[in-house]
């Protein structure tokens, strides 16, 4: 049997801007304030499904105060799902930071890389009621509204990108595969720039009720108060009871060295290691194998050993098997208590689609400000786990370099990013 | 044309579908507002529903040059009337 060749290590790539809609509020400061708080944005919801009796759930909604969906201008002037709303949002916010003038871009050397779980989740439970419960015509543009590359589309007529426009659905690796395969293809030289990210909003009757059913969510006792929700996910904790659901959107300018230089763009911080796989061995069980195999392969691919990883942001989402096979993998690539790790889930919720985006602005928050967030709500951390899990209050760490921030999914796809300080 | 049906078409336009509000004139034709012929479509199903009325097919399609929102909103007016008349003959 043939062995693949060693991996080689490719360029970093630039993050000149970053932007963020989350449940934590609108904006990069609103998110920092919250990250480095430990401030969950978990609320208790009632499901609105008349005849069926749903219990009452842990939600991180983005607040209607914070959020107007219906203020963005759709760049098709078609409407807008909530979704692709919060994905505009980010990418202006990012676009803003980066002082990317549309004009003075190349399109063609312009990619959009887009990941949501379901993207249009809000308008196709919409048209399903329109149609079967209020016995009501269908809209001409539900199609255009609900198609998985919806924000795709909407973005890249935005910023009238003319090189690639993909969507990627990898359930909750989406984002950070998006993120990384825009990285692949600036360091493959098919495009100089790119937009990338990710955004979802799935929070309607119908899907909360279907993660529900899963039994995977946070449970909370009626009657449940606010405070109670927003101590319902406890990622890596020996109590933990699953997570809560959110909905959010991350969007970043990744460009290459040559081209942020040419333009005098500030690189805020470099994309330097990538890589995805695949468990290939159960629908939904996390496989510690196949997790480890990323890390390493995103390690090589960033030219850096687990000695040079001074964070990392895991998946973590507080499900007993989920966060059992995260923290055999994590000792098995850094050693026993080898790396400070944290999940930002129980701040944010579990951002679906979005979260590998979301999670990334976390990890780069934490590697720009050398301050690891902490891991809200986790007390004491499970004693069978080998890791490190930084709990209580966020930690100092003047000498962190490198940060890694992994997703894992549903369907067995491993999707795992490493970011540097710059210089 | 009644001027409180102008006003909701008028509102319809500016808030969903961000059509300048100076562009928004009894006068302007429907294929001058910047909309594509889909968007046009879901401009006028959100008035009807606005309205809760439905325009008949052979009385107006928004893709034909030079309807004005003045006609759109007489049509509005007229389906509505209709409606109402129609509601007390089966009373």
């Amino acid at each position: 049997m043939s062995r693949a060749p060693e991996p080689r290590a490719g360029a970093p790539v630039v993050v000149s801007g970053s932007g963020v809609v989350s449940p934590t509020g609108v904006g990069l400061a609103a998110f920092e304030e919250a990250l480095f708080a430990g401030r969950s944005a978990v609320r208790a919801h009632a499901v609105d499904l008349p005849g069926l009796e749903v219990p009452i759930v842990p939600i991180a909604a983005v607040a209607g105060a914070a959020f107007d969906a219906a203020s963005v201008g759709a760049p098709s002037r078609l409407p807008l799902d909530r979704a692709t709303a919060m994905a505009l949002a980010a990418a202006e916010e990012a676009a803003r930071q980066a002082a990317l003038a549309i004009d003075d871009v190349d399109g063609e050397r312009l990619g959009i890389f887009w990941g949501s779980g379901m993207a249009g989740a809000t308008t196709f439970e919409q048209t399903c009621r329109t149609v079967y419960a209020d016995q009501r015509r269908m809209r001409p543009t539900s199609v255009i509204t609900t198609m998985p590359n919806a924000p795709t589309a909407e973005l890249a007529l935005r910023y009238r990108a003319r090189g690639a426009a993909l969507a990627y659905a990898c359930a909750c690796a989406s984002s950070a595969v998006a993120i990384g395969e825009a990285m692949r293809a600036i360091r493959a030289g098919w495009i100089d720039v790119a937009i990338a990210g990710g955004s979802e909003s799935l929070l309607t009757p119908g899907v909360v009720a279907s993660w529900q059913a899963m039994r995977v969510l946070a449970p909370l006792r009626a009657p449940c108060d606010d405070a109670a929700a927003a101590r319902a996910c406890r990622p890596f904790a020996a109590d933990r009871a699953g997570f809560a659901l959110g909905e959010g959107a991350a969007a970043f300018v990744l460009e290459s060295a040559e081209h942020a230089r040419a333009r005098s763009a500030e690189a805020l911080w470099h994309l330097a290691g990538y890589a995805t796989n695949c468990d290939g061995v159960h629908i939904t069980n996390p496989d510690a194998a196949g997790q480890t195999r990323a890390m390493r392969a995103a390690l090589a691919d960033a030219g850096l050993t687990p000695a040079d990883i001074g964070h990392v942001n895991a998946h973590g989402t507080a499900t007993l098997a989920g966060d059992a096979a995260e923290a055999a993998s994590i000792a098995a690539v850094f050693g026993a208590r080898g790396v400070p790790v944290t999940s930002t889930k129980a701040i944010h919720g579990h951002l679906l689609g979005a979260g590998g985006a979301v999670e990334l602005l976390a990890s780069a928050c934490a590697l720009v400000a050398q301050r690891l967030p902490p891991t809200a709500n986790t007390g004491a951390v499970d004693p069978s786990f080998a890791i490190d899990v930084v709990t209580g209050a966020a930690r100092p760490a003047h000498t962190l370099r490198h940060a890694m921030s992994s997703s894992f999914a549903f369907g067995g796809t491993n999707a795992v990013l490493i970011t540097s300080r710059v210089g | 044309m009644q001027p409180p049906t102008f006003a909701a078409v008028s509102s319809v336009l500016v808030e969903k579908f961000h059509v300048d509000a100076a562009l928004v004139r009894p006068e302007t034709p429907l294929d001058q507002l910047g909309l594509d012929s889909l968007a046009l479509m879901e401009f006028v199903f959100a008035v009807e529903d606005r309205f809760d009325v439905r325009i008949p097919e052979d009385r107006l399609d928004p893709r034909q040059a030079g309807v004005t929102l003045a006609q759109l909103a007489t049509l509005l007016d007229e389906a509505a009337a209709a409606k109402a008349g129609g509601d007390v003959a089966s009373a």
